[in-house]
């Protein structure tokens, strides 16, 4: 689905974030425990962020179209893997792909707020990879 | 059966259903689908109003200011509670989009906030030993009972730019809705019944003008705010004033955007789309006429139509729809009827709204964004309101010219330019006569704590909606002045 508004970028990262949420719950088990509950709590406040810029970010709406943005290019499959591994490669690779949206979305959205929000959230999806990274190794 | 039923009126803390034999239909305006009834209220139904309302109006102004905020506290907590609810009511009856109407929801809940701030706004001053002795104060006090009449483009928020701070103050208050759009309205109030105000602190009366007229005229009334067209405020201003109620009454506009040469275009064109047609045009804030300086005007005009007719129209509750449809398929006709007045008069189209399909809503009242270009400002769609996605391009030879065709409009509401050059944003702000002015801002919608100003024939009266004007209006400043033997 083409994302060409405000809202429409906005409820999809939400359900990206709500997604992720699920995902990480699903999946915490064993070693991955502590990480992956942590990952859900930072999911769960993301995605209140979100709902509270989609509240608030709205003080000067710009109706231009944007472009260029398209939901497909933003899916995976996030069925948790029974295998531990498996399930941190997901998770590298979500928090991989929802840091491009965030960057190809702040890239055409014309709200400054939300640019900024959209900037610090991919941020935060490396400083996560990081972290899976780091398990991962050890 | 109705999504909302026949709608009821509040009054002295109860939701009653009106004892008129006159309901309205309500519509969707993206499918035309009836989606509740207003009744057009009695007579005696808005006198009881101002009586339950002054019957509580001695022990609501008892209540502590600090005790008064706190009950804006608990109204905006149950706004926050049901913001997605309150934007897609207003979605379903006017039809914007739903990110335009959660920012009025936003709109409606900063004007709450900073109500809530009413034990600071509300002091008084006082000045010891005016003579040896002798000291004076001046204490701000709350003057009775209020109303508001609103208009049918911001339902949720209108209301809120007066209600919050008039019951801040420890005045008590009507709501009489737009009758095309009285269901946000019915919303916050099962929200304000919820905040459990003293019984008769806030009341809702829907209806007409006959309930309009009864209001303005009635001697417990101590004022009226006001937001509609133009000939309508004049009505309300002089009937206010001719049984002595104080009067707010904002009004019609046709609001100028002034494009220099030196301008940003990619920057400036999408907030001229923006306030052209965001809401469909129908806001007394939308830029009506863009007034291009100089060598501007080819390269605007081209990126405004191309810009425009990318624009998604459709049912505001699809998230990738970018303008909802007209209010009502009245002001539809009228618009129309406004843009075949345009080429009559010679202007020429060169980008056409009339008769656009939505295939998901075939009924709707859809016009899409429409473009004229030549037009001259003696024109009758270059002086009158069209409150419709209609946008007029003038080019002119210079700013004095743009700002001579400014003065020119009855109106005073708002105006902005689009230029890189301080001194011509200096000459616009200093010289223009319009209320709100924006400086590389599309739509100047000033915020809670600010005045929403407004000069000539957008405005009658002297104290706005608002931030500080709210307090004055919806207060009496008494001067003690004391000496002890």
């Amino acid at each position: 689905m083409q994302l060409g508004t405000f809202g429409a970028i906005l409820r999809f990262a939400m359900e990206l974030e709500s997604q992720a949420a699920a995902f990480y719950e699903a999946a915490v088990q064993g070693v991955l425990a502590d990480l992956f509950q942590e990952m859900a709590r930072g999911s769960g406040k993301r995605l209140n962020r979100l709902e509270r810029a989609r509240r608030e970010g709205v003080a000067e709406m710009i109706l231009e179209s944007i472009e260029g943005l398209d939901s497909s290019s933003y899916q995976m499959d996030l069925t948790a893997d029974a295998d531990t591994g498996q399930r941190l490669q997901q998770a590298l690779a979500l928090e991989e792909m929802t840091s491009l949206f965030y960057r190809d979305a702040a890239a055409k959205m014309p709200i400054q707020e939300i640019v900024r929000l959209f900037q610090q959230l991919a941020d935060e999806n490396m400083q996560r990879q990081g972290e899976l990274a780091e398990l991962q190794a050890s | 059966m109705l999504e909302y039923g026949t709608i009821k009126n509040y009054v002295g803390g109860q939701w009653l259903a009106s004892q008129s034999d006159e309901n309205l239909e309500i519509h969707n305006p993206a499918s035309a689908a009836v989606i509740a009834q207003v009744p057009l209220s009695t007579d005696e139904e808005a006198n009881q109003a101002v009586t339950v309302a002054k019957e509580t109006f001695q022990e609501w102004r008892e209540t502590p200011p600090l005790v008064r905020a706190r009950y804006m506290f608990r109204l905006k907590a149950l706004m926050e509670e049901h913001f997605e609810d309150l934007a897609q009511i207003i979605v379903k009856e006017h039809g914007k989009i739903i990110d335009e109407a959660r920012g009025e929801v936003r709109r409606a809940i900063e004007n709450v906030e900073a109500a809530a701030g009413i034990p600071s706004l509300m002091m008084g001053y006082n000045a010891e030993d005016i003579a040896v002795g002798i000291d004076e104060e001046c204490v701000v006090q709350p003057a009775g009972v209020f109303c508001c009449i609103a208009p049918f483009n911001f339902p949720s928020m209108v209301p809120f730019w007066f209600l919050p701070y008039a019951v801040a103050c420890g005045n008590t208050y009507i709501v009489k809705p737009s009758e095309l759009c009285p269901l946000s309205q019915n919303r916050l109030f099962e929200l304000l019944d919820e905040v459990d105000f003293p019984a008769g602190v806030v009341n809702l009366v829907n209806g007409d003008r006959r309930a309009v007229d009864t209001l303005l005229t009635h001697p417990d009334m101590v004022g009226v705010s006001f937001v509609g067209s133009t000939p309508v405020g004049k009505h309300i201003y002089a009937t206010a004033a001719a049984h002595g109620k104080r009067a707010q009454c904002q009004a019609g506009a046709k609001n100028c955007l002034v494009v220099m040469s030196d301008t940003m275009l990619d920057r400036t064109v999408p907030n001229i789309l923006t306030s052209a047609f965001g809401t469909a045009g129908q806001r007394c804030l939308a830029g009506a006429l863009v007034l291009a300086v100089g060598e501007v005007y080819e390269p605007l005009k081209a990126q405004l139509v191309e810009a425009a007719s990318r624009i998604k129209v459709g049912d505001g509750l699809d998230e990738t729809v970018q303008m909802g449809p007209v209010v009502s398929r009245r002001s539809l006709e009228r618009i129309v009827g406004y843009i075949e007045k345009g080429l009559e008069q010679g202007a020429e189209l060169i980008l056409d709204g009339r008769g656009i399909q939505v295939e998901s809503c075939p009924d709707g009242y859809f016009i899409g964004p429409t473009i004229f270009d030549k037009v001259s400002a003696e024109m009758v769609i270059a002086r009158e309101e069209i409150f419709g996605p209609v946008l007029g391009i003038i080019p002119v030879a210079d700013l004095d010219e743009a700002i001579s065709i400014i003065h020119d409009l009855p109106y005073g509401n708002a105006a902005s330019i689009f230029t890189a050059s301080g001194k011509s944003a200096r000459q616009f702000k200093y010289q223009v006569d319009c209320g709100n002015i924006g400086v590389n801002i599309g739509i100047a919608a000033p915020i809670a704590t600010f005045p929403f100003s407004g000069m000539k024939d957008s405005f009658f009266g002297d104290l706005h909606g608002q931030g500080r004007d709210a307090i004055s209006f919806f207060t009496e400043r008494k001067v003690i002045i004391s000496r002890w033997f």
